[in-house]
């Protein structure tokens, strides 16, 4: 019996609540919504046509809020260590439905093309819409893709360390050239001409460390479903 | 009568509705729902509302995207980069919060075969 069938009344009032907050949630903000808006994004969107990037988000995540990202992909990784520490190596068991042959065969046919994809996301993030996290995730995806036809495929376990190892100390190595160099954490010490702008090779570090963010995440999330798909299974 | 909707006000209401009232789906199944793994799907749909608002309301329809290239190089006439980074950042943070909750809740179900929020009585004792 649960606590809720037992107490008709309180779910009532509770509903009703719920509605009136929800009511008069909206009607201020209705009434708040700006309509001249304050942008913060002029003074980076200045400072940014000097970096020689020529996709502004990817300068305010990996440049501006550059410590933000590190700490961001330290989050990410101790999520991915929680996952593998959580589910416990003990109860790893068989996945009983296997794909068929059409799955099997178009996912050889799909995963080089989908790591492609994902690789051209993560080099071009600095031109165009993407970077390291949308192509890391579009990577982890193709692991997915193998991991759920083939039951025997297995992300190799020193390949994925040795990738999140080099990607994680690299990240910091780069800062830390830049407070040496420049004086400042991440401090972009390569050339980054504005008339270069658009070009693949543009933007000193700001390519560098996203490709750095995509090779971590893209390891992190496929151990991550790994992890949930191999180990999870075990009912 | 399709103008009436392309106002930038109106498209800021219907962002601001639409997005408040797929919040209180996602907050009713988190209070109505006992099951794991739908209570952490509601937590989902609480973030991805929120991801929406905000976007919603910083985004001018007759701005273009904050990407400079060959035709596009007014400053004044692009969308604010800032939003755009903040929410990917709280994409990537949600997920790892998603994929670690979802693995600690089969973790808990393996340890004692129980899946709702109700039957959870093991500091009681």
């Amino acid at each position: 019996m649960s606590i809720k069938r037992s107490l008709p009344t309180a779910t009532l009032s509770g509903f009703t609540l719920s509605a009136l907050l929800v009511l008069s949630f909206l009607n201020i903000l209705l009434q708040n919504l700006p309509s001249s808006m304050q942008r913060a994004g002029d003074s980076l969107l200045q400072l940014n046509a000097t970096e020689g990037v020529a996709n502004a988000v990817t300068t305010v995540v990996v440049y501006f809020r550059g410590f933000d990202t590190l700490g961001e992909i330290a989050v990410l990784f101790i999520a991915s260590l929680g996952i593998g520490l959580m589910l416990n190596e003990n109860s790893q068991c068989e996945i009983k439905a296997e794909g068929n042959f059409m799955l099997k065969s178009a996912s050889k046919l799909l995963f080089p093309i989908i790591t492609l994809y994902g690789m051209y996301v993560m080099i071009y993030g600095h031109l165009s819409p993407g970077g390291g996290f949308q192509g890391g995730v579009i990577i982890a995806s193709g692991v997915l893709l193998l991991l759920i036809s083939h039951k025997e495929f297995e992300v190799p376990h020193s390949v994925i360390v040795l990738l999140e190892t080099f990607a994680g100390v690299s990240y910091v190595l780069i800062g830390l050239i830049g407070l040496f160099t420049l004086d400042v954490f991440l401090g972009n010490f390569l050339p980054h001409d504005v008339s270069q702008m658009g070009v693949l090779l543009s933007g000193g570090i700001i390519p560098i460390i996203y490709i750095v963010v995509g090779i971590k995440v893209g390891s992190e999330m496929s151990m991550i479903v790994q992890n949930l798909i191999k180990r999870g299974e075990n009912v | 009568m399709f103008e009436y909707f392309n106002q930038p006000e109106v498209i800021k209401y219907i962002v601001t509705i639409g997005s408040m009232s797929l919040f209180f789906v996602g907050l009713f199944g988190l209070l109505s729902q006992k099951h794991f793994i739908k209570i952490f799907i509601s937590i989902a749909i609480m973030e991805s509302s929120v991801f929406l608002f905000f976007l919603g309301n910083t985004f001018n329809q007759s701005f273009t995207a904050p990407i400079i290239s060959e035709g596009f190089k007014d400053i004044t006439q692009m969308n604010d980069p800032v939003p755009h980074a903040m929410i990917l950042t709280a994409i990537v943070i949600g997920m790892a919060v998603l994929a670690l909750g979802v693995s600690m809740a089969i973790e808990y179900y393996k340890l004692t075969g129980n899946t709702e929020v109700d039957k959870m009585n093991e500091m009681r004792h």
